[in-house]
């Protein structure tokens, strides 16, 4: 919750202001009846035209006077929850762009889409509201209160015992109704998961024709979202008309008892209406301020789960360098005896005692079966992860030390994974370098592959792609993926399977052309072709976690059985 | 890093040549205010289900209205007790009306309470059935819907619009009805206390229509804005989350930052102007009410002035004005809340009347117990009209088992595994199985027949089992598992943790690409097809382990048409026909000795492959 000191500070001025003409607002929402009970009691019991008049005239003029508190108070509001709310996903986006990749793993991406979404919506509501009733409320009842123990003390004793009891119907109300809600909330979470994941697997639900047991899975998440909301609904449909109630018999009570009292001649008339005219008021208020509880659990529940992303620290220490140690990075790479898993997983280590060095200048080829650790051993280059234990070097400089983005600067990486955004082409390429000319865009294309093809489309670099580049195919798409990575003309370029999608032609052509433009930087490229790493300067061979070879083709083929499994597997004998 | 990898966007689904729909315009002019009445008529037919028991609903509140329009007025008789000229109150009378108020305040007390338990269960039931309806529009919607619309947009319908106008129905329908009879009940009871009065309080009327009208008139665009906006935003968040490796391997967050800025300050805005207007009616309506008042206390002095009319009168019909009032009031915020229920509700059936996929034919047949022959004539194909990706390609597998598509990216070869599970229709041409054009089976038993493995491959947050269970819901663990060992998943499996009862994480990102390829693939064994197409199947299976997939695979497609799409020409060279596609069309076609032997494009591409080799040889 700590989190929210920050808003605080910045709004509470003009929350303050909306709270005080928020006062003008209720204030005259108080001073109404007392009016309307004056023009009655006095004016038209007294047959006392000017007095109506008069007193009709400043009735309008308070009302009015009200009404422009209202509505500065509701301008106010508006824009401070708008923008509290604006700024407060603002942040949260800044805080989870931020976020280490292990951390956003272990959030869980959808989880975090809905707190950017979902969550912040409704604290934004609650504030929104906060300035609306949440303090008229506690002042009309107040007021009501005062109001109405001044007209009539006596009186005064049916509202000592009616508020009480309505109190206590609140809080019951609470304290049934907030469990429920967060079963509520949580089935929610459910029905959307479900869609989410139906909406990704969408190509493979029609390829199984498994559109029932969707609906299925779908209907179960859905009526047991119904069933609990509608539950809750029941649950706490009791307090409402019980609250009406309550206040209502207070009603009845000062009709019998101002009767009385009248009788006596205690009392006048006029104050009977007025004093019911209060009741009414604080009833109003009172549901109100329920409503105003109910809000605020709810609300309660996001602000926790905002705060939860708000609270991760860093985990990713860094040293204080001059800058220019990143300036002269050549490239060189080493891994001293690393150790690395994945935090949140206790399996075994990904990585295991791997010792390598990459220098400038070199092509360095990684193979391995599925699951070997090739990815996971490129991604502690640019600190996507810190090792368990083990240095992993860049240019004699601990990784672990240096500042994540000013050592990616320094490396291009293709993942395994092509993602483009939406945008245009060329948009999409200068990711690598913003202030790349069309010129230098085209050349990388040309590397890449893919200048013929954006060429031939009718808009050319400028193509629009939908949402993760829909429109194009796998292979267009690493293209793009690679021409990207390629304009930032990095010290280090890492290719992580970026061309399985392409055919051999394709790749060789790109293989030759990187071969002249990677000629002074460290290129690694993890493949499962064979013929993708064979000409590399030193292949590694991986195989659970482990280097289990090192070296040129040439010495693999003779040493490393692994090695000669996979050429075998691919090449066949009689190409030897 | 594969780890992280996989948190990327799945969004980019499989390789498919030039897709529809996927250039939308941006940046759209401003929305114009749609269809009000037709989309509440669209609604309706949602409510109308729920008849019965709305009428009972309408029968509570014409009850509870009647009661609270009496009150008022037996509350100015009680007053009028009270305040006997004669200086005598009757307490008798006085303890009548008093009881007649508790036994009324007590029935409207049962009965709301009633209403609120019937209305949950109506806007519950409207809005789960809404919900559904969504979810099983998206069952028949057709891919390119998917492949042209951002996921976060379609959630973005199913939660936050649904829910808005759920919301609505359950605190406006009562509301409103109630609204509607406590007017028209106030007036006439107004009318029969003091015609002259009634025309006093009706003047302010005009104003009250008047100011909704010009306030809603605005607020509806801007409702409708923002929740555009907000569809907008959350495709932002979607894209950028989802695919958070690549921003943060090109440092871009400050760029991700600042078009998440700008959204973000767009929906602010808008926002600020739907917020600011729609408070502007509260307060109005305020203003307005107690002008009115202050006619009728005017009017009505001047008339007890005359002794034309007793204070309790006047005291209920101030009682009846209020209640006049009010519910015009209520009347101007709900259509206010309206608006922002019936713009998500507009949303909502938007999704609804898409285009669906073409319904079976009546006459459709079941696909069972299929040959495999499978033949293409003259098919053409374009996912946009304009652009052909597919030309007059023809192809009859003529009792082969295996055939293999080649060529370059791009060329189609996606595409025509497209065409076969009709994920698209042909442009031109047709696709036939065992004599019979596809569009003439139910698409339900055509699908059936094929088992399809993605290039891109999709697993569900669920146990390892439960993943592979998929392929065929019926099997037994024990057939599971032969599956997995057939697929070579097996081994890895079983050293998890917990085995097939493991739990893969959202996208299944706790495995390797290629553990997913495998266990993909073993979900397809499992449905067991007549007709198997792998996608770039083992693209990223590690070529030992391909091998011995494909005993297993070899095994598999014995007695089975399959096509294979791949790229390791070691993968395909088995297959019976090797199909090289080029630039949409078929430019080589044969075993692979006899395309060797015609020294085309296919051996041109077997000797690249190889070349490396030489080189290093």
């Amino acid at each position: 919750m700590e989190y929210m000191n920050k808003y605080i500070k910045r709004y509470w001025k003009p929350f303050i202001t909306a709270i005080f003409f928020l006062t003008i607002e209720a204030v005259s929402d108080l001073l109404q009846p007392t009016i309307m009970a004056k023009i009655v009691d006095v004016g038209v019991v007294n047959r006392d035209m000017e007095y109506v008049l008069h007193m009709g005239m400043i009735m309008l003029l308070v009302t009015a006077f009200g009404a422009v508190g209202a509505i500065t108070r509701n301008i106010v509001s508006s824009n401070v929850s708008q923008k509290f709310g604006s700024e407060l996903r603002s942040d949260l986006f800044r805080k989870i762009q931020t976020l280490s990749l292990d951390k956003i793993n272990q959030f869980e991406t959808a989880s975090l889409i809905t707190r950017l979404t979902n969550d912040v919506t409704q604290v934004q509501n609650f504030a929104h509201r906060m300035m609306r009733i949440f303090v008229k409320a506690p002042i009309l009842c107040v007021g009501g209160l005062i109001m109405a123990t001044i007209l009539s003390p006596k009186m005064a004793i049916v509202l000592a015992i009616v508020v009480p009891i309505v109190a206590l119907l609140i809080a019951l109300n609470m304290k049934v109704g907030y469990p429920y809600y967060k079963k509520v909330q949580k089935s929610l979470d459910k029905v959307n998961g479900v869609l989410r994941e139906y909406l990704e697997g969408i190509r493979v639900v029609k390829a199984f024709n498994r559109f029932f047991f969707e609906t299925n899975r779908f209907e179960n998440a859905n009526q047991d979202y119904t069933d609990i909301s509608m539950k809750a609904l029941r649950l706490t449909a009791i307090f409402s008309p019980a609250i009406t109630f309550v206040v209502n018999l207070g009603i009845i009570a000062v009709l019998w008892f101002g009767g009385i009292s009248v009788d006596n001649g205690n009392l006048e008339v006029g104050k009977i209406i007025a004093f019911i005219n209060y009741m009414t008021q604080i009833l109003f208020s009172l549901m109100m301020i329920s409503m105003v509880f109910n809000m605020f659990v709810r609300a309660r529940a996001s602000v926790e789960r905002i705060g939860e992303v708000f609270k991760q620290k860093n985990d990713m220490v860094e040293k204080e360098f001059d800058c220019n140690i990143y300036k002269d990075i050549k490239g060189q790479v080493d891994f001293e005896e690393v150790y690395f898993s994945y935090k949140g997983y206790s399996s075994e280590p990904i990585l295991k005692n791997i010792n390598l060095s990459f220098l400038p200048g070199e092509t360095i080829g990684i193979i391995g079966p599925t699951g070997s650790g090739k990815s996971s051993l490129v991604s502690l280059i640019p600190r996507f992860h810190d090792t368990s234990s083990g240095v992993v070097r860049v240019d004699d400089l601990d990784v672990k030390e240096l500042n994540p983005k000013q050592l990616r600067e320094k490396i291009a990486i293709v993942p395994q994974e092509t993602k483009l955004f939406t945008g245009t082409i060329l948009e999409n390429i200068r990711w690598g370098n913003k202030n790349a000319t069309l010129e230098e865009v085209e050349s990388v294309a040309k590397i890449a592959q893919v200048h013929d093809f954006i060429s031939s489309m009718t808009s050319g670099y400028n193509t629009v792609l939908g949402q993760g580049g829909v429109n194009l195919s796998g292979g267009q798409k690493q293209r793009v993926s690679i021409a990207r990575a390629l304009i930032k003309r990095p010290e280090i370029l890492i290719l992580d399977d970026s061309t399985s999608a392409l055919d051999i032609t394709t790749e060789t052509k790109i293989r030759n052309d990187l071969k002249e433009y990677s000629k002074n930087l460290t290129c690694i490229t993890i493949a499962q072709r064979i013929t993708s790493v064979m000409g590399c300067d030193k292949v590694v061979v991986l195989e659970d976690g482990e280097v289990v070879g090192l070296g040129t083709h040439d010495k693999l083929i003779e040493e490393c059985d692994i090695y000669k499994d996979i050429y075998h597997s691919q090449i066949g004998k009689e190409a030897m | 890093m594969s780890k992280a990898n996989k948190q990327e966007n799945k969004n980019t689904k499989a390789a498919m040549g030039m897709r529809s729909g996927g250039r939308r315009p941006r940046g759209m002019p401003v929305v114009k205010p749609k269809n009000f009445k037709g989309t509440m008529m669209k609604l309706w037919k949602y409510f109308s289900r729920e008849k019965k028991l709305l009428l009972l609903l309408l029968l509570f509140v014409v009850i509870t209205a009647g009661i609270g329009l009496s009150v008022p007025y037996l509350i100015g008789r009680a007053i009028d007790t009270i305040s006997n000229e004669s200086g005598i109150i009757d307490f008798n009378i006085l303890g009548i009306i008093v009881v007649v108020i508790l036994v009324g305040y007590l029935t409207t007390a049962i009965i709301t309470f009633f209403q609120g338990w019937i209305m949950a269960g109506i806007s519950q039931r409207i809005v789960k059935s809404l919900r559904t309806a969504l979810f099983d529009k998206l069952q028949v919607l057709p891919i390119s819907y998917f492949d042209s619309h951002a996921h976060g947009e379609t959630m973005s319908r199913l939660a936050n619009d649904i829910e808005n106008v759920s919301t609505t129905i359950s605190q406006s329908t009562i509301q409103l009805m109630s609204s509607g009879i406590t007017i028209i009940g106030s007036f006439i009871m107004m009318l029969i206390l003091s015609p002259l009065l009634t025309f006093a309080s009706i003047i302010t009327i005009p104003l009250v229509l008047l100011v909704t009208k010009v306030i809603t008139k605005r607020t509806k665009v801007f409702f409708k804005e923002q929740q555009r906006k907000l569809g907008k935003l959350n495709g932002h968040i979607e894209e950028t989350i989802s695919g958070i490796l690549v921003v943060k391997a090109f440092n871009r967050e400050e760029e991700i930052i600042k078009e998440f800025d700008d959204v973000n300050k767009e929906l602010r805005n808008v926002g600020i102007n739907a917020q600011v207007w729609s408070g502007f009616i509260m307060p109005l309506m305020n203003v307005i009410k107690n002008i009115g008042f202050t006619a009728v206390a005017g009017v009505g002095g001047v008339l007890a002035v005359r002794d034309l009319i007793t204070i309790g009168v006047i005291a209920s019909f101030i009682s009846y004005s209020k209640q006049f009032v009010r519910p015009l009031n209520d009347f101007a915020s709900i259509f206010n809340t309206l608006q922002s229920a019936v713009a998500g509700a507009e949303r909502v059936f938007e999704v609804l009347e898409e285009a669906e996929e073409p319904k079976d034919l009546p006459k459709a047949k079941d696909l069972k117990k299929c040959n495999g022959h499978v033949r293409f004539e003259n098919v053409s194909f374009g996912y946009q009209s304009d652009i052909p990706v597919l030309r007059d390609i023809s192809f009859d597998t003529n009792g082969k088992n295996s055939i293999a598509l080649v060529g370059p990216t791009g060329a189609g070869k996606t595409t025509i595994v497209n065409l076969l599970a009709r994920f698209y229709d042909v442009t031109k041409g047709r696709i036939m199985i065992d004599g019979l054009d596809i569009r003439e089976y139910t698409r339900d038993s055509l699908r059936k027949t094929f088992g399809i493995v993605l290039q891109d491959t999709y697993l569900f947050a669920d146990t390892i089992k439960e993943n592979i269970r998929y392929g065929r819901l019926d099997a037994s663990d024990e057939e599971i598992k032969e599956a997995a060992i057939m697929a070579n998943a097996h081994s890895f499996i079983k050293h998890m943790s917990d085995g097939y009862e493991t739990k893969l994480s959202e996208r299944g990102s706790n495995l390797s690409e290629g553990q997913r390829q495998l266990i993909a693939i073993a979900r397809a064994i499992l449905s067991n097809p007549s007709i198997l197409i792998l996608d770039e199947a083992t693209s990223n299976v590690d070529t030992r382990t391909e091998l011995h997939i494909q005993e297993a695979m070899l095994k598999l497609m014995e007695d089975r048409t399959s096509f294979i799409i791949a790229h390791r020409l070691s993968t395909i060279r088995n297959a019976d026909v090797i199909m090289v596609i080029d630039n949409g069309g078929i430019v080589e076609s044969g075993d692979h000795e006899s395309l060797i032997n015609q020294r085309g494009i296919y051996y041109e591409m077997y000797n690249n492959q190889f070349e490396n080799t030489r080189k290093v040889i």
